[in-house]
């Protein structure tokens, strides 16, 4: 038994260092993905509340300041960053459809795990060098985040990506029996957009859909871990987002389980 | 030279024409474009209508006015995702594949082809969503000259030009570096200042954005024109602009065809 964990664990912290590999060989690519389009996103939220609270001349917007906003606009860019998956999606997708898949079902491994653990090496690298950016503008600024909290606001980010990996698992599971299943992936992004709060903050929005949107699992990709690190909420959303991200992961995982098998089994080794 | 533009002319209803079968083969991609953009739009919507529900005005608009601005944002982003979008969506994988040797070998313009070859028939179903919620925006306007809508004729197309041109500055950079996809993602954030209006930003910001770097003047001048008093210096701008802007990227695309070394590249 402990053989076995160990031998699960190297394997895949060898998937998550091909992952880092791979990325970093296209540094350029790497570092734009990583550093230049959060700052680009940052900057445009930026510009968009310094003209709300310009045309709202007041001080304070449900009860919190211009600098409130501004600071959650910075954190917000770089954990949506974190907590979406496209290029890992795409490639899931594209190994079911153009039958790569085999060279991977053969193995002795699960197709989630080695996609897991790769989605994770590069989410991991990517959070330690991208977080640099708020946590400085953050001192520089003198914007409101307390950095006591941001290790457990990471943690419930890094939670809910296995959600969101589990949901990229079922698409790719229904890359067995659809073709162009991959528009599913951006509209599928666009509706998260919405959800996550990477927008504006969640809290903004008008009773029931407030309280509705933040209770999904969604809502702790951005809008929980950054309102915590804002103090825009307590440590109980937080506990919140555990448990409606495990929620959501115990049904996703069955539906996920469920969809492949029956896709493996309608498979026939050429590509769907 | 007449000649020449009727031979392009032809050639290009050709491949609208072998565009359009090809997407009737997938139909089920036309509701899910419809679906995909339909979340687009909610998203810019409800961004807007709950900044509004705290605050009376964003930059110089209220709310009726800022519903107008989007609805050209639609309509502008759907004209562009029909014709151009897809083309130069795949000019890195092109560059990767060789498939940019086939294009090159042609007798005939590559930028041309490069930029037109495929049209995407399949958004014609968001560009009727995005101008059914355009004549929504404005019929929430009060004494609204419908008149003003001739202005969208002609700032329309100097939109489309000025988008293509700036994407299409970005997109070619796949030959200079062959593995640039994250440069184009970053034409997303260019184009995002784009969708809001320009009087939201500081004046020198806002220079920028109409001259330099001018996604500024995509949606915020057409919307301008149907909003505010005409402003000859703001209309007549695209006008100056679209041929610098056409010029540019012809040369930008000699450039980069220097660094573009065949398939292997």
């Amino acid at each position: 038994m402990k053989k076995s964990f160990a031998v699960f664990l190297k394997r895949n912290l060898a998937f998550a260092n091909l992952a880092v590999v791979t990325n970093l060989e296209y540094r350029l690519n790497y570092f734009v993905d990583a550093i230049v389009q959060p700052i680009l996103t940052t900057g445009i939220e930026i510009l968009l509340w310094v003209a709300v609270f310009k045309g709202a001349q007041t001080e304070t917007i449900a009860g919190f300041s211009r600098e409130s906003y501004l600071s959650y606009a910075l954190w917000s860019a770089f954990f949506a960053r974190i907590a979406t998956s496209w290029m890992y999606e795409f490639r899931m997708i594209e190994e079911v459809s153009s039958g790569t898949i085999n060279s991977l079902i053969v193995r002795p491994m699960s197709f989630y795990e080695y996609y897991l653990s790769q989605l994770m090496g590069y989410k991991i690298v990517t959070t330690m060098i991208s977080l640099i950016v708020p946590v400085a503008a953050s001192y520089l600024f003198d914007l409101p985040a307390m950095f006591t909290r941001l290790p457990l606001a990471t943690l419930l980010c890094f939670y809910y990506l296995i959600l969101v990996h589990t949901i990229s698992f079922i698409i790719s599971s229904a890359a067995f029996h659809f073709t162009k299943i991959s528009s599913i992936t951006v509209a599928k992004n666009l509706f998260f957009w919405i959800l996550m709060g990477e927008l504006f903050p969640l809290d903004l929005l008008p009773e029931p859909y407030k309280t509705t949107i933040i209770s999904l699992p969604f809502a702790s990709g951005v809008f929980i871990p950054v309102g915590y690190i804002t103090g825009r909420i307590g440590v109980e959303t937080v506990y919140t987002g555990f448990i409606s991200v495990t929620i959501g992961l115990i049904v996703l995982n069955i539906l996920g389980a469920y969809l492949w098998k029956r896709g493996l089994d309608s498979y026939a080794g050429t590509g769907a | 030279m007449l000649h020449t533009l009727k031979k392009y002319l032809s050639l290009y209803v050709a491949m609208f024409k072998a565009s359009f079968i090809a997407d009737l083969e997938y139909r089920a991609n036309f509701f899910s474009r419809i679906l995909t953009d339909i979340f687009w739009y909610i998203a810019q919507i409800l961004t807007f209508e709950v900044l509004y529900q705290h605050t009376d005005k964003i930059g110089d608009w209220d709310v009726h006015q800022m519903r107008v601005f989007l609805g050209l944002l639609f309509v502008i982003d759907a004209f562009y995702m029909i014709i151009i979008h897809e083309n130069l969506e795949n000019i890195s994988e092109k560059v990767r594949k060789g498939d940019l040797d086939l294009l090159l070998a042609k007798p005939v313009n590559s930028q041309f082809m490069l930029t037109l070859q495929k049209a995407n028939t399949a958004i014609f179903g968001n560009l009727l969503i995005g101008s059914a919620w355009l004549f929504y925006a404005l019929s929430g306007l009060p004494n609204f000259n419908y008149l003003k809508l001739l202005w969208l004729v002609i700032l329309i197309p100097c939109s489309l030009v000025v988008v293509y041109s700036m994407r299409f500055l970005f997109s070619a950079t796949a030959v200079i570096f062959t593995r640039s996809e994250n440069l184009q993602f970053l034409w997303w954030q260019v184009y995002r200042l784009g969708m809001r209006p320009d009087s939201m930003y500081n004046p020198y910001i806002k220079y920028v954005l109409l001259t330099v770097l001018p996604v500024g003047v995509i949606i915020s001048i057409p919307a301008r024109a149907l909003l505010n008093p005409p402003e000859l210096n703001y209309l007549l701008w695209p006008l100056v602009l679209v041929p610098i802007l056409i010029y540019g990227t012809h040369r930008f695309w000699n450039f980069a065809l220097k660094f573009y070394s065949s398939a292997s590249s």
